[in-house]
């Protein structure tokens, strides 16, 4: 082994020994069956308009729906997964629809202008059914989004839930003096 | 090959050691490659060199140089190019991009990459070698779940032996020039208020001037200044009044709206020796289209900004878009002219090129408005300007909730509106160029309209890191864009090279050419006068930089970087479909002849 090959040796060692304690540490999460969805939920950019929590909300582009505030059963998340929503930005994530397979009873040609943008990446049907499973069992019917849920998310690498820490969740600004000089 | 001196173990440090050492003796640092205020001050004297961000305090991004000129440019090609790193996504992005510009000292050049990596490579001998890359290691999650607009960085400066840059983070970094190592950093915006950093800093007089981004995410704005020697705060001048401050009878609302209003200021400003003054744009108000909620004209959003440099005092200002409902930011930087007017009387002016359509030259030293006019083919938000104040003619001092041209404004009443230009704005933040043997300052435009969204704003839906644009943009109508060049002697268009695509790039003027790019590919060189195209040649990425030139061994070259990132492929892309098939990437282009 060259010096390098050693330490990414080490280094994976160490990884293995890492998680290894995180999980025994979180042992409801790594048990938890939706873990597969949530990678899901990331790997096709959900996060990119419903953010993390699902409570997606206007902004710059569009105005994803909050996936917490949603009505939708199952099979309906399945169908939206899949299919898209026409004239919405809301993406389609299965190969071949509205073409070999119709989406709400229409083709291509029915939906016209309003067909949906096509997803970034294409889903197996088992990998839509593990992210609705996901969002029914972690994000539908949840109020805000606190702490834990989002060190559940992210993992414990980055500051992104400190917000979510008690006490931290007030108004992002202050009054104080325009223009100070310290 | 991130800091690999300082992370090898043992006998590889050692070793690696032992290199730097022989490189320090093959290349001693040479004190020419120390900056000081005194080069920054005189940075035309180098003319082979791009020391500034905008390539002088005046933001002209002109150079003198002219061994690439109209007569030859058709034989421009690639001298050299190199692949970066930085595209991966986080936060709510799937990817970076490159909207950075290189600095060129003595030889040796310094880019970034969209997460804040830098990267110095050395240019000379017709080639580019990498030497070293600093990786910031930026929280990407934290960042860029709260960048409204994209992975960017738009690059570094230089100060003694330092590179001086930004990190999405919100961090300062000071890195040694000659090893790539971390001298120290300090935190200066605070991402989980919703702030970022996108822009490069700007240097003056031993300290770095810092701009913030987070307009979208209930921000209150500010300038700061580091002290690059103590790395202490020097000032930090809000954009927006504190309670009982000159400017806080702008913001009329029960709502304490000034506190969350907005004001970034994204885009590295300029500065003027002779008042000691640095002048800044400052962005839009926030909820952004939901004026209703904070009546009143809203200081200083959408104005430009003059500052003392050594307190951050504000001298003047200059508002542009009273009560914002479109979301016309003027964080465009303001190039520093002196022309002859007409009667023959000498000026000096602040030209800005503002997201609202107008072209303004300000007095600088005044703040008073000078001329303005229409630099995009379509303006619907106003019928003009008036000519003695620069105010939109609809606008009415004694109205605390502004309507503008009532039919097409968004607001609570009229919730579906469809604006131009559009909320990207007529001219984002790619910078102009101003050639001042021409007397002409060219803008890189967005020629468009797009639909705004009103959803009206509560206090409870302010949250830290949550958007609070008071709605949205969509985006039914084809964007295209232009090239338009304006005579600053007399404040008339002089010339529009109409392009299929929007101009993200910005430009960069030499004595008889222009350099520009499309985000669909190209870099072209156009004629300074005409605006012809004389020279093409396709990257294979979407050009989101602004290109520059410097000379090394006697030879000019002209360096773009090359990676569609930034606000347009999530937010715009269905104004411009065909863009949809250009593919993230980060790469370094080098042209000679």
């Amino acid at each position: 082994m060259t010096i390098l090959q050693t330490r990414a040796f080490a280094a994976a060692i160490a990884l293995t020994l890492m998680s290894t304690s995180f999980a025994s540490g979180q042992s409801a999460a790594s048990s938890d069956p939706t873990e597969g969805g949530k990678a899901v939920f990331k790997r096709a950019n959900c996060v990119g308009c419903h953010k993390w929590h699902g409570n997606g909300g206007g902004g710059y582009g569009g105005d994803a729906l909050s996936l917490r505030k949603t009505e939708l059963t199952r099979d309906q998340i399945i169908e939206t997964v899949a299919c898209g929503r026409p004239s919405t930005g809301m993406p389609f994530f299965v190969r071949g629809a509205y073409e070999s397979s119709t989406c709400f009873g229409m083709t291509r040609a029915d939906v016209g202008p309003g067909m949906p943008p096509e997803g970034g990446t294409f889903l197996r049907p088992n990998d839509i059914e593990a992210v609705a499973d996901y969002v029914l069992a972690h994000v539908k019917g949840k109020g805000e989004p606190n702490h834990d849920e989002c060190l559940n998310f992210f993992g414990n690498a980055s500051r992104v839930c400190d917000v979510y820490k008690a006490g931290t969740q007030l108004p992002a600004n202050s009054t104080s003096t325009g223009s100070s000089s310290k | 090959m991130t800091n690999k001196v300082s992370y090898l173990p043992g006998r590889a440090a050692l070793l690696a050691t032992a290199a730097v050492i022989t490189a320090f003796t093959l290349f001693p640092a040479r004190a020419a490659d120390t900056v000081t205020q005194e080069r920054l001050l005189n940075s035309e004297k180098e003319t082979g060199n791009w020391l500034h961000h905008h390539k002088n305090y005046s933001a002209t991004r002109f150079s003198s140089l002219k061994e690439i000129n109209k007569d030859n440019v058709k034989n421009l090609k690639v001298a050299w190019t190199m692949h970066l790193g930085g595209v991966e996504g986080g936060g709510i992005w799937s990817h970076g991009g490159l909207e950075g510009t290189p600095i060129v000292e003595n030889g040796m050049m310094y880019v970034t990459d969209g997460w804040g990596s830098v990267y110095k490579i050395d240019a000379r001998g017709g080639k580019g070698t990498l030497l070293w890359k600093m990786d910031p290691k930026t929280d990407h999650d934290w960042a860029g779940a709260v960048a409204c607009c994209g992975v960017d960085n738009r690059g570094v400066a230089l100060w003694g032996d330092l590179v001086i840059s930004h990190t999405l983070d919100g961090r300062l970094i000071a890195t040694n020039k000659e090893t790539g190592q971390v001298a120290w950093q300090r935190q200066v915006a605070d991402p989980d208020k919703g702030e970022v950093i996108t822009g490069a800093p700007l240097i003056v007089k031993n300290m770095a001037i810092t701009g913030v981004a987070g307009a979208e995410y209930g921000i209150r704005g500010w300038i700061a200044a580091t002290d690059l020697t103590s790395q202490k705060e020097v000032w930090r001048t809000f954009t927006l009044p504190g309670k009982g401050e000159p400017g806080s009878e702008t913001w009329k609302d029960d709502n304490k709206a000034a506190a969350s209003g907005g004001g970034s200021t994204w885009v590295t400003g300029s500065y003027d020796p002779a008042t000691d003054t640095i002048i800044w744009g400052v962005g839009n108000p926030g909820p952004d289209w939901d004026n209703q909620y904070r009546p009143g004209d809203n200081l200083y959003t959408d104005s430009s900004l003059a500052l003392d440099s050594s307190t951050g005092k504000i001298k003047w200002h200059y508002q542009h878009t009273p009560n914002d409902p479109f979301d016309y930011d003027s964080v465009s930087e303001n190039v520093l002219a002196d022309v002859t007017g007409p009667n023959g009387v000498p000026l000096k002016l602040a030209l800005e090129a503002d997201r609202n359509g107008f072209a303004y030259a300000i007095d600088r030293s005044t703040g008073k408005f000078i001329w303005g006019l229409p630099f995009v083919k379509k303006v619907t938000w106003t019928k003009g300007l008036d000519p003695e104040s620069g105010k939109p003619v609809e606008y009415d001092p004694k109205k605390t909730v502004q309507r503008y041209n009532a039919a097409v404004s968004p607001h609570r009443e009229n919730k579906v509106a469809d604006i131009c230009p559009g909320n990207m704005g007529g001219k984002n933040w790619p910078p102009t160029a101003y050639n001042p043997d021409l007397k002409l300052w060219y803008i890189p435009v967005i020629e468009s309209c797009n639909r705004i969204t009103v959803e009206e704003s509560v206090p409870e839906k302010l949250k830290p890191r949550e958007f609070w644009t008071g709605g949205g943009p969509s985006q039914p109508f084809k964007i295209t864009g232009s090239v338009t060049a304006i005579d600053v002697t007399s404040g008339k268009i002089a010339g529009k090279l109409e392009t299929p695509f929007p101009n993200l790039g910005g430009i960069l003027a030499t004595p008889d050419l222009v350099f520009t790019g499309q985000p669909s590919g190209e870099v072209t060189a156009l004629d300074g006068k005409s605006l012809q195209k004389l020279w093409e040649f396709n990257t294979g990425g979407g050009v989101n930089a602004p290109p520059i030139t410097f000379s090394v061994d006697g030879k000019q070259y002209v360096a773009i970087l090359v990676g569609l990132g930034g606000a347009w492929d999530k937010w715009f892309i269905d104004s411009t479909p065909e863009l949809k098939n250009i593919q993230p990437g980060s790469m370094l282009y080098v042209f000679s002849l």
